[in-house]
């Protein structure tokens, strides 16, 4: 079965949770769920600003280290976009439950794939981005990322965004960037051999896909990226038809 | 971490004076259930069942493993369930809570102890390698009945998964993948559902007991106490676990049994339909029969 690279989302559907979110890509799909604003701990507590938890669970089995590495790169992540110092002395706990990866040969063992840990990191960022906003929890920006892997093959060079497990797993090296609404860089994770060029180009090419919110015809245009890919538009348009659901009556 | 909030003083009367009424406060009779939702993923092993506002997801998954030395016969097969904070803010992860602990032990009992999976029939090696069957529940919203939920979960799940087939020469075994070999269903000797049964005192009559099918979160939180049976669709009673100090009339708890078996005829038949579906779903181009690798007994 071949994973769809566009994404979708199914909105605030856990009814005791404050917000949920269902978000599916690349044969990724992930429940994400964020109560909050609540009381902390006392041991936990923080005087100035909001405790941030975020757990990640696995599909199968018991989470690890994977996970808790997948955790620290979403909490300090979801500390900048989320205004932690409006709730000081209070709890945000965002549970992420990962329930499908991409089918490998093996079927039905556990998907034990050392390295490639990372695939899954945009799934997790988006689902956090869009229970979070299914929460109604103020957040200064939100931030929209895409992976993308390069196939360097002596001098030539391919750029493959949303790569399947496969092509993620071939490519000579992985980036994974996360970018504000207003275009600024806030994850960058990177793995693999590549130089600097080919950074750059992937950054440019990430900022289009996350960001292209002015001037996007040109930029569209010179880079040949069309308007269907752009993360922000998705993020955008789910959340427009969700409000427009909530509010039918208001017609 | 909050306490999880416990129903008001108003809600329990009203709940109560309610009943006396031969009412229930989402208007269901009161053997009634809540519609009954059962979906499976795109890989194997993967159900999600819905029981109105309850949402319970399972992922079962195998993996070649060495035997216990005292059972060098018997694959293992594990059932782990845990209560996120997904479920309700006030289960902690790290801490195993009340009713997670007795979920777990129901359904360990249930299924496990029934031999409902063939635990012989995932050996490869004798006291070398077996499978280890591995069934993960993930409870994703909690609005009572959480029993009947994930147990019907994890048998829809069970029945659902394939492991790869496999080949023995010798000492060395050989998994095949996918591509290779289709895979094989797990060997299933019965099903049994679970059916829980929330008891209240009656105000009405003196000593009488009122009892509720498939209960609600707050109708979960009110019961005197309660009752889980598990049965097979043959009649054969794997467990009872009857909880809660209320004393039930031996008759009346004979009549939950009995409930409790048409209960479970209907599952079991709605179950094997919703399979039958997807394996119909997944057939394409009748090419099934001829790629099966296991044998028609």
């Amino acid at each position: 079965m071949v994973a769809s690279k566009e994404p979708s989302v199914l909105l605030s559907h856990l009814h005791r949770a404050d917000g949920s979110a269902t978000f599916s890509q690349n044969g990724y799909t992930v429940i994400g769920a964020v109560n909050g604003p609540i009381e902390v701990p006392r041991r936990h507590e923080l005087p100035e600003e909001a405790v941030i938890e975020v757990l990640v669970r696995p599909a199968a089995g018991v989470g690890g280290t994977r996970e808790r590495h997948l955790e620290s790169i979403l909490h300090s992540t979801l500390r900048q976009i989320i205004l932690v110092h409006n709730f000081p002395r209070h709890l945000i706990q965002v549970t992420l439950q990962i329930t499908n990866t991409p089918e490998n040969k093996n079927t039905g063992s556990k998907v034990v794939q050392a390295g490639s840990h990372l695939a899954i990191l945009p799934a997790l960022l988006q689902t956090a981005v869009l229970a979070l906003l299914s929460a109604s929890m103020p957040l200064a920006t939100i931030l929209t990322s895409v992976s993308i892997a390069i196939h360097a093959d002596g001098k030539s060079r391919k750029l493959i965004t949303h790569p399947s497990l496969k092509e993620f797993e071939s490519a000579s090296s992985v980036h994974i960037m996360a970018f504000t609404s207003h275009g600024e860089p806030l994850v960058v994770e990177s793995q693999g051999t590549f130089t600097l060029e080919d950074w750059e180009e992937v950054f440019e090419t990430v900022k289009a896909l996350c960001h292209a919110e002015h001037n996007r015809i040109d930029d569209n245009a010179m880079q040949g990226v069309d308007g269907k890919g752009n993360m922000l538009e998705f993020v955008k348009s789910a959340m427009g038809e969700k409000v427009a659901q909530d509010l039918h009556w208001h017609t | 971490m909050p306490r999880e909030v416990e129903p008001s003083v108003n809600e329990r009367q009203f709940f109560e004076k309610a009943l006396a009424e031969n009412l229930r406060l989402d208007g269901r009779a009161f053997d009634q259930f809540r519609d009954l939702e059962l979906s499976f993923g795109d890989e194997f092993g993967v159900a999600d069942v819905r029981l109105g506002k309850t949402r319970i997801h399972t992922n079962i998954s195998a993996e070649v493993t060495t035997p216990y030395p005292d059972k060098p016969f018997d694959g293992l097969f594990t059932i782990t369930t845990e209560l996120s904070p997904m479920t309700s803010p006030h289960y902690e992860t790290s801490r195993p809570s009340d009713p997670e602990i007795l979920l777990s032990r129901i359904l360990e009992k249930n299924l496990r102890r029934s031999q409902a999976l063939d635990t012989e029939s995932l050996c490869l090696i004798a006291g070398h390698k077996v499978w280890s069957v591995r069934a993960d529940v993930h409870i994703l919203s909690h609005d009572g009945n959480l029993i009947d939920a994930s147990c019907i979960s994890v048998l829809a799940a069970l029945q659902h998964f394939r492991k790869p087939d496999t080949s023995s020469e010798g000492e060395n075994v050989t998994v095949y993948t996918l591509e290779e070999r289709d895979p094989v269903p797990l060997s299933l000797l019965h099903f049994p559902y679970c059916v829980t049964f929330s008891f209240y005192p009656s105000t009405v009559e003196e000593g009488e007991t009122v009892i509720l099918l498939d209960s609600t979160l707050l109708e979960e939180q009110l019961r005197e106490g309660s009752a889980t049976i598990g049965i097979n669709k043959d009649g054969e009673l794997c467990q009872i676990a009857k909880l809660g100090g209320i004393s039930v009339d031996a008759v009346a708890f004979l009549g939950c049994v009995q409930v409790a078996l048409a209960r479970v005829k209907e599952i079991s038949t709605f179950v094997i339909k919703r399979l039958a579906e997807d394996a119909k779903k997944r057939d394409k181009g009748d090419l099934m029969a001829e790629l099966r690798a296991e044998n028609d007994r």
